[in-house]
Order: C-alpha cells, then sequence, then structure tokens
C-alpha cells in the first residue's frame, strides 16, 4: 500500500466528519525510485494529513519532517524532495489497526485488511 | 494493370518476403510514396461512448471523427503513417479500415437483385488502398501463436465462467482469443438491444471444415493464397435479407475477384460488410480480438470492459495527483485502467467482497508483470491500492478524495433491486462525504436509474448531476451519471436538528 493512501484512511468515529488515521505496523517496506516531478509533489502536499503522516514516517523511520508544510513550500525544492517519499515508499506488509482510544469498538471496523498487490522480488 | 491484378501481385509480394522470413513491409522506391496517403478508419466503441471516443481521437491523433448514425461506431481519417498510433486508442474495442462508405444505399426490390448488386459490388470497390493499410497494420502485430478452432463452445464456456469464480486463466484466454464475432454473439456484455444481425458465414460450400491441428504459422500452409472469411452485420427493419444471404453472397465474390480462400477461423483477411437501415460501409479489420478485456485476466460475474471503464474515466477529466476511488470495484477494471491510462493520478480500489478484492489484487499483479516484460526492466509499481471495505462507512478522510468511479450493483446479476433502494441513497451519502466540495466529481454507472434517480433527489444540497450517457451495458439500458459535488461541506445527518434524509 502507497504511503499516500494509507495517509487517506481514517477511521470514523461517533458522529461528525472527523476521523481517526489508522495505526500502522509495516512489516516490510520498500522504496520505489520514481522520478522526482516538484510539481506533483507541490500538489499533493495540500492533500495529506500531517499529523498522521509525521508519526508514520516516524514509526518507518523514514526522514525528518517539520511539524507541519512549509510556507511557500511550492518553491522549496529541498522540502518538496523530502516529501517526494510519500510517492515512493510502498508499504508490502503490514497491519492496520484502530488507534488506541478509549470508544466503544464494537460498532467500528476491527481490522482493515490490506491487500499488496505486487511481488516484492 | 487492373485493379485486381495489382492488388493480387502487391499481396503475393508480401507472402513471397513472409516466405524469406523477412517482414519488409515497403520497399523503397515506387511504393515509397504510398506511404503518404490518408486513409478512412472505422471504430467501434461502447455505445453511448462515441464522443468520449471521438474526444481521444482528436486529442491522441489530431483527427476529427464522424459518429456514425450505426451507433458505436466512429470514423476519422489519418495519414497511414500514424497507423501504429491508432492502435494505442484506449476508447476503442475494435478498428477496421474502410474500403467504401454508401450513406444512401438504394436497395432493390426483391431479395435476388440486392444479392446479385452485392456480389457485383466486390468488383467494383477500391480495394488496393486500404489492402495496403491491411498489409502495413499485419507487420504491427505480434506473431500469435495459431488458435485452436473455435467452437461455439468456447463463447458458452466463457459464460459459465462469468457465473462462478473461477480463475482459470487457461480457460477464460481461450475465450477471450475466441473469434471475435462469436463472443460478440455470446457476451453478456456486447449484446446490443437494437434489433441485429450479426453472421460470419461464407457460405457452407465455401467454408473450410479442416480442423487446424497444425499450430506452426499461417506462410507455411498456405505461402501463395490469403485466407479471408467476410461478416456481415445487419441492422434495420426493412431489409429483405438476411445477414447470412449477404455474407455467403458477397464472400463469394470477393473468393472470385481475389482467388482468395475462404476459411473462417484461420483468416488472413477479414472482410467487413455492415448495413444499418441505408448505410452500408465495407471495411477490413485490423484487429483481432476484441481489445476491451485488455487489462483483466482474473474475471469475475460482472466485470466491466476496459473500454467502457475509460469512456467513465474521461468522462471526469482526471487532472494530475488527483485522488481516483472505486469504492466497489469488483475486479477492478476501472481503478486499472486508470492506473495505466492516468498514471499521475491516486488510484484506490476497493470493495466489501474480499474475493472481488483478491481478483482486483490479482489483475494488478498481471498488469504490473506484463509491464514488467514489455518495458524489460523492473517497473516499481502503479499507483494504485486495493483495500476491503464497506461503502456505507468508508475509511476515508472526509473530503479527501477528488473522484469517485464506479459501476453500481444493478441488481439485476449482483445484489437486488430491493436492496438498492437502502444501497444507493446510502452510498451517495457516503459519497458526498469522501469526495472534495467544489472540486470533487463522480461518474457512476448503473441499470437502476429509477432507483438511482430517487436517491438523487434528496442530495441536491451535495451532488449535482452535470451529465447522463445512455449506454448499452450487456443488452441492459444503463446510465453514466456525472456529478459534481457542491461546495457545501459534509454534515452528519443527526447534526441537522434530527432531520434526515427518508423517502
Amino acid at each position: 500500500m502507497k504511503l499516500f493512501t494509507y495517509n487517506l484512511l481514517s477511521l470514523r468515529v461517533g458522529v461528525g466528519p472527523h476521523g481517526f488515521p489508522l495505526h500502522l505496523q509495516a512489516t516490510k517496506v520498500h522504496i520505489n525510485p520514481e522520478d522526482f516531478n516538484p510539481d506533483s509533489v507541490a500538489h499533493m502536499i495540500p492533500k495529506v494529513e500531517w499529523v498522521a503522516f509525521l508519526e508514520v514516517t516516524n514509526t518507518l523511520h523514514l526522514i525528518k519532517l517539520p511539524k507541519g508544510p512549509i510556507h511557500g513550500h511550492e518553491r522549496d525544492e529541498k522540502f518538496l524532495r523530502k516529501m517526494h517519499i510519500l510517492q515512493e515508499t510502498d508499504v508490502l506488509e503490514g497491519i492496520l489497526q484502530r488507534p488506541r482510544l478509549s470508544f466503544n469498538w464494537s460498532k467500528l471496523i476491527s481490522v482493515i485488511q490490506m491487500h499488496c498487490a505486487f511481488s516484492t522480488s | 494493370m487492373s485493379d485486381v491484378q495489382e492488388a493480387t501481385n502487391q499481396l503475393l509480394d508480401v507472402n513471397l518476403h513472409e516466405n524469406q522470413e523477412s517482414i519488409q513491409v515497403m520497399e523503397s522506391g515506387p511504393r515509397s510514396e504510398s506511404e503518404q496517403f490518408q486513409v478512412t478508419i472505422g471504430a467501434t466503441v461502447p455505445t453511448g461512448f462515441e464522443q468520449t471516443a471521438a474526444d481521444e481521437v482528436t486529442e491522441k491523433l489530431g483527427s476529427s471523427c464522424q459518429i456514425s448514425r450505426d451507433r458505436g461506431k466512429i470514423y476519422f481519417d489519418i495519414s497511414v503513417e500514424s497507423l501504429a498510433q491508432v492502435h494505442c486508442l484506449r476508447s476503442v474495442d475494435n478498428l477496421f479500415v474502410v474500403v467504401q462508405e454508401f450513406k444512401d444505399y438504394q436497395f432493390k426490390e426483391t431479395k435476388e437483385e440486392v444479392l446479385k448488386d452485392f456480389e457485383e459490388l466486390a468488383g467494383k470497390l477500391p480495394w488496393s488502398d486500404p489492402l495496403k493499410v491491411w498489409k502495413i497494420n499485419t507487420s504491427f502485430k505480434k506473431k500469435k501463436t495459431k488458435r485452436k478452432k473455435i467452437n461455439q463452445n468456447s463463447g458458452k464456456e466463457k459464460i459459465d465462467n462469468g457465473r462462478g469464480d473461477k480463475t482459470d486463466e487457461r480457460d477464460v484466454k481461450k475465450a477471450f482469443t475466441s473469434n471475435p464475432l462469436d463472443s460478440h454473439i455470446l457476451d453478456y456484455y456486447e449484446n446490443p438491444a437494437i434489433k441485429e444481425e450479426v453472421s460470419t458465414l461464407v457460405g457452407d460450400d465455401l467454408a473450410s471444415c479442416k480442423d487446424e491441428t497444425d499450430e506452426s504459422s499461417k506462410e507455411e500452409t498456405n505461402p501463395e493464397v490469403l485466407k479471408f472469411r467476410v461478416t456481415c452485420n445487419r441492422a434495420g427493419e426493412k431489409h429483405c435479407f438476411s445477414s447470412n444471404e449477404a455474407a455467403r453472397d458477397f464472400g463469394g465474390a470477393v473468393q472470385e475477384y481475389f482467388k482468395w480462400k475462404a476459411d473462417m477461423t484461420n483468416f488472413d483477411v477479414e472482410v467487413l460488410l455492415n448495413i444499418h437501415d441505408h448505410e452500408i460501409v465495407v471495411g477490413i479489420a485490423l484487429t483481432e480480438e476484441s481489445l476491451h478485456r485488455r487489462n483483466i485476466t482474473h474475471f469475475g460475474p460482472t466485470t466491466l470492459r476496459s473500454t467502457v471503464a475509460y469512456g467513465m474515466l474521461r468522462l471526469c477529466a482526471p487532472q494530475p495527483t488527483d485522488i481516483i476511488v472505486d469504492p466497489m470495484c469488483g475486479t477492478g477494471a476501472i481503478p486499472i485502467e486508470g492506473a495505466t491510462e492516468w498514471s499521475n493520478c491516486y488510484h484506490i480500489a476497493g470493495d466489501n467482497n474480499p474475493l472481488a478484492v483478491n481478483r482486483a489484487a490479482n489483475n494488478i499483479s498481471s498488469l504490473l508483470s506484463k509491464s514488467q516484460i514489455k518495458e524489460g526492466r523492473p517497473s516499481w509499481g502503479l499507483p494504485i491500492d486495493a483495500v476491503q471495505w464497506d461503502i456505507c462507512s468508508l475509511p476515508l478522510r472526509t473530503g479527501s478524495v477528488d473522484i469517485i468511479v464506479t459501476d453500481m450493483p444493478f441488481g439485476k446479476r449482483m445484489g437486488s433491486k430491493k436492496r438498492n433502494w437502502n444501497l444507493y441513497p446510502a452510498c451517495l451519502r457516503e459519497m458526498s462525504r469522501v469526495c472534495r466540495p467544489g472540486t470533487g466529481r463522480a461518474v457512476l454507472l448503473t441499470q437502476d436509474k429509477k432507483c438511482f434517480t430517487k436517491a438523487l433527489s434528496g442530495m441536491g444540497h451535495v451532488w449535482r448531476k452535470v451529465h447522463t450517457v445512455w449506454v448499452n451495458i450487456g443488452g441492459l439500458h444503463a446510465a453514466v451519471y456525472l456529478l459534481k459535488r457542491t461546495p457545501q461541506a459534509f454534515v452528519h445527518p443527526s447534526e441537522q436538528d434530527g432531520e434526515r434524509t427518508l423517502w
């Protein structure tokens, strides 16, 4: 599952539009080298859920990122290159778990199955 | 030198060259000027998507299209040099080169006279340029191994496979490679709703009945003479003849004219005789198997044609980095087509059925290996993921999805009409939540138009219907709805002072 896709996932709790990111425990991660396209990375940044993204990059021991998107990020090439991992990182094996919150979980989906479609060789 | 002589000589030259194992189609010298000519190409497209196909042709080939009254066909002119690019069109099921078009053919009164006219027609048509195009086109095709003689049963096998959950690739491939017309007759997704007769006969006495057990290349069995068949599509109320008869008599005359050998299964040239009311188009096929199942190796019970999937995606005009989700993906036909053609977008295929998600994942794997083989280097993955989820409660962030494209359960082969009454409103609601307000859009295919319209009527605050395309899916009159997500942010129904979207 692409890192970007993971960032889109969230579980809703109760009413309202807010949800919580799923906790990712990855056992196999692959970095696909892809051509760096600053425009396309810049477009993706507003779509990123930052808190979840920070957490997962820490968990996966990827690069260090600032606490939020930098103002004027479109022109900051160094920052964009860091964010390029969004497009390159692929979690090949792992488990998605519901976040550790004290709610009544019986109504929620417990685990979402992740299907990794590509061979690892 | 008469036209016949010239045409036949050219073809004999080709065969001789093929015998010498050189695929040199164009010799230098007097023939090189033939590379410059223009030719009219006809394409069959899913009915309802003629305009999207025309747009693709204009975008990729720079040609404008004529959309035929005979639904599901478009015509455009290209220079012969662009022929290879025509095969890259994604909205096209089959291609042919036009020999001649009669916009207003005058049929005589009696059957005998009409058929006699067809016989005489064969000798009067401008065959040589189209045959040159056919020759060039043949050189593009990969050398495929000879297929076993296909009988009617293979079509039935396909239907049985479709019903079960089998993913037996061999069976599927066999049906997949059955001659395009058999599939046309028996395939769920290609039965036209209009009254149409299709027949591939060249006449019992003319057709070859030998079982081709020898699978070696055709050059070895018949080095000198080309093999052909005639396929006649006839649609219209007032014809006094059948497509069988037309194919037989026209085919007989073609055989006389070229001295070709008639063969229903192992043919080199497929001559098309398309008759729609007073419009007749004679063509030569450029595609052997229908291109519409190109991406799918693992079929499910209701797999959508890739050409329809492409048409639906094109309708919503994906922009780079758009997030495109199919929340009821089935075998994944739509996201897979998306990942191939719009590789600068992110595609997510989801379904509540683990079997379906597995199939989608397998199809993605197949696609990946295919592209690895083709490009000769390991390609690093496609921008597509497959997830199992429940459409009524999608595990996606609110307002995070740019485009939703899906084939909704018709309630015929999948689900039920009764279930749709609850499912459709729940779907539309949840889709409106995840779809990005203002810029988001949805393209939804369904046959249950009544239920859909009712479900949509209560959602004017979040969805605005922009366009409807009427299509034909497996003989069912379906509709593709293009919806735009309004700028209004999603509000959970229970937050609206206890007001709920009721019927």
